[in-house]
């Protein structure tokens, strides 16, 4: 680690605070939502996930319509074997060879890799292990023809995955192959943004301040309107994203 | 730091009033991403939207007042999770930072995603200069790179262009095939982009939102790009104007839901991105060092002005721009400077100078419509007033209160505006007269598609350099009230 460039810190802050005519300090008045107490975080995601437990039908439903809207592929998978079955059909259609997935927990309960290498796809796991190499998941994903995660949390509001480093996930898994699938379980559903923030708020307090390194949306394909605003579907991203939601 | 061409504004947009391919280009521009971005209101109900616009601009006015604390927070979480803040008085402290990082850790190849603070700073010549090749990675900012021209709208950089223009672009500077097809073109900047992710050694990105309470870098796209330049190359450079904080992780949601929607009309974009941090020892892969820039380079000028502290409220969604009936014809490069539309006519002026830039305040009907549109609720039309009022208090610019014809013609409107029987007189004689004049050999008053095309006398050529002038109507309002509306009996009060 080297010394910050520019200028100091302190000259900085003391700038901006001649200009705001203020005395150094916190605000006068807390700000509501920043720096909750722990009990008073976990009462809400003990509320938050009682509302969650009940509505779950619910939310598979939104989840479904929303994020077909958003242009995902939908798939419901009445259980590990639909889903599996979903899975091979998919690779056959689309003529993969080579696909990676990674190492979360979802795939003990999906086993993908049997079913996938009996139809002659290869499956490379996105993970650092004996005799991998960072270098060597990095081939391994620039040159799949397919990206297999699952999710940390679904959001029903917005029809998103989201992905977090914390079960030893690539970042790059899902972003890189030409076509991703992500695997949703029920009790990672949750209802909004708020949801996901007052979660991650709570585990942020729990562990001592550590977020991980990255929080990663994904809401349907890669896409752009910058050539006369005409949309256009899979630029760096995927251009073909499915959902399959286990329930 | 960018070039400063805000003082041509006049001529500049006079030009692209009369440019028949830029008035192509811009013709999308208030159906396109204005029409969703109002579908997407409906959607939600306007009430909803104006209680999150609400809560935004309650955020963002908090944190602005107290900036200097949010500031120092967001620099201890960043440095807590393992990453690197640099503070940046100026353009040229900046630019020094970030080539100072690539210079001393090797780096040969940048890929960026869209920032356009980066933009503001000129970044790109100065990391060139010190031998880095430097990529724009985002569709519209690739394209513009290729032609080495400037952004002309906040979220879409490449709007001025036509598909033809782009076609013909990537066919001389990339090699490519001549390709009609919008899609082609899009395909094509993946295949040659693909492998400039997996070189770079460093990825640059702008950032929408930095929150303080966790130390976390925000970005919301749409193509993949910003994705890809912060998680492939070894460093991750964030650099932004020191505004883009908010307080908590919770802060978020509400802009993670009106920034699409505003820009594009999305109900939330295809990525979003948050990073906090370099990796860590357990990730798989990702950035070894994450460094942050956070830019002054005259915010807190604007921050010391109580009347133009709220332009730092601004989120960059472009919607002001694309409702703007000056920017739907002049174009976001007239503007002169980075910031186009009616945020950049109170910005510009903030960051390059008011003398520099004092079209721009006037670059405005004052309508409205950019305060009606703006998602955290700045007031854009006080403001400009605000800098024109400056500016003609000012002894050393080129803006007077009025000018002489100004005042002559205010003085002769408020005197037949007193005296009916002449106002009547001189309105029955205009009329009599502009249609035999139209038809007269050698007349000043020639005809137009609507009205009259040109007109040959004080005060009115200027009028009709540019657009007709309207014939005056058969009847006057005083005339159809007089002889018809008059004798309607009124409606019943309601209830009665």
């Amino acid at each position: 680690m080297t010394q910050p460039l520019g200028i100091p810190k302190h000259q900085f802050l003391e700038s901006v605070r001649r200009s705001l005519q203020r005395a150094p300090g916190p605000p006068e008045s807390p700000h509501p939502g920043l720096n909750d107490t722990l009990v008073h975080l976990e009462e809400q995601a003990a509320a938050a996930h009682r509302r969650l437990q009940t509505a779950r039908p619910q939310l598979m439903d939104q989840l479904a319509r929303v994020a077909a809207l958003r242009d995902w592929h939908v798939y419901r998978a009445d259980g590990p074997e639909e889903a599996i079955g979903y899975l091979s059909s998919l690779s056959s259609t689309l003529g993969i060879t080579q696909c990676v997935r990674t190492a979360q927990d979802v795939f003990e309960e999906v086993p993908i890799d049997a079913p996938l290498l009996a139809q002659g796809v290869s499956v490379t796991t996105a993970a650092l292990a004996a005799g991998t190499t960072r270098e060597s998941v990095r081939t391994g994903i620039a040159e799949a023809g397919l990206g297999i995660t699952g999710a940390d949390y679904a959001i029903a509001e917005t029809g998103s995955v989201i992905l977090l480093p914390r079960q030893g996930l690539s970042r790059l898994a899902s972003v890189v192959p030409p076509v991703h699938v992500a695997l949703v379980r029920p009790q990672d559903v949750v209802e909004s943004i708020d949801d996901l923030f007052l979660f991650r708020s709570l585990e942020y307090s729990r562990g001592g301040g550590d977020m991980g390194s990255y929080l990663n949306f994904i809401t349907g394909p890669s896409r752009t309107a910058d050539i006369e605003q005409t949309l256009v579907v899979g630029v760096h991203g995927p251009k073909e994203v499915h959902m399959i939601l286990l329930g | 730091m960018a070039d400063v061409k805000t003082q041509d504004f006049f001529a500049a947009s006079q030009a692209s009033v009369l440019d028949p391919v830029l008035r192509r280009a811009l013709v999308k521009v208030g159906t396109g991403f204005d029409g969703s971005r109002r579908d997407a209101i409906q959607e939600i109900t306007p009430q909803r939207w104006e209680e999150w616009r609400e809560d935004a601009r309650r955020i963002k006015a908090h944190t602005m007042d107290h900036l200097d604390y949010y500031l120092d927070l967001l620099e201890q979480n960043v440095a807590k999770a393992g990453g690197q803040v640099h503070f940046a008085a100026d353009a040229a402290q900046a630019n020094a930072i970030v080539a100072h990082i690539a210079q001393t850790r090797g780096v040969k190849v940048v890929t960026k995603s869209k920032s356009m603070v980066s933009e503001e700073l000129s970044l790109n010549p100065v990391l060139e200069s010190v031998g880095v090749e430097v990529f724009e990675t985002d569709l519209g900012e690739y394209i513009i790179q290729l032609a080495g021209e400037t952004p002309s709208h906040l979220v879409a950089p490449a709007l001025h262009k036509t598909k033809e223009q782009v076609s013909q672009l990537f066919y001389d500077k990339l090699g490519l095939p001549y390709l009609e097809n919008i899609e082609d073109l899009a395909r094509a900047a993946r295949e040659v982009l693909r492998q400039r992710f997996l070189d770079a050694d460093m990825g640059i990105s702008g950032a929408n939102f930095l929150v303080a309470e966790t130390g976390t870098l925000v970005i919301i796209t749409n193509e993949g790009n910003g994705r890809l330049c912060t998680s492939a190359p070894r460093i991750h450079v964030g650099i932004t104007g020191m505004e883009k904080v908010i307080p908590s992780l919770r802060d978020l949601a509400v802009f993670l839901r009106l920034l699409p929607r505003s820009a594009t009309g999305q109900r939330i974009s295809s990525y979003v991105s948050m990073v906090t941090g370099p990796r860590r020892a357990s990730d798989e892969d990702g950035p070894e060092e994450f460094h942050l820039v956070l830019v002054d380079n005259g915010r807190s000028t604007m921050l010391a002005d109580p009347e133009l502290r709220e332009a730092l409220y601004c989120i960059r969604c472009g919607a002001c721009l694309n409702i703007c009936p000056v920017y739907k014809k002049v174009g976001g490069h007239a503007y002169g400077w980075v910031y186009p539309g009616p945020i950049g006519a109170v910005v510009s002026p903030s960051l390059v100078g008011l003398k520099q830039a004092e079209a721009l305040p006037q670059a405005s009907s004052l309508c409205g419509a950019c305060r009606e549109a703006c998602p955290v609720k700045i007031n854009i039309p006080r403001m400009l007033l605000h800098l024109r009022n400056e500016l003609a208090e000012s002894p050393d610019t080129q803006v007077k209160a009025t000018s002489d014809s100004a005042t002559l013609l205010a003085r002769g409107y408020a005197w037949i505006m007193s005296h009916p029987a002449w106002l009547r007189f001189a309105h029955r004689a205009a009329r009599t007269m502009q249609k035999p004049m139209l038809l007269l050999p050698f007349s000043p008053l020639v005809k137009g598609k609507s009205g009259i095309g040109k007109a040959r006398l004080p005060l009115l050529s200027q009028w009709t350099r540019s657009k007709d002038l309207p014939l005056l109507p058969p009847r006057t309002f005083h005339e159809i009230w007089k002889k018809e509306l008059s004798k309607t009996p009124p409606s019943p009060p309601a209830g009665a």
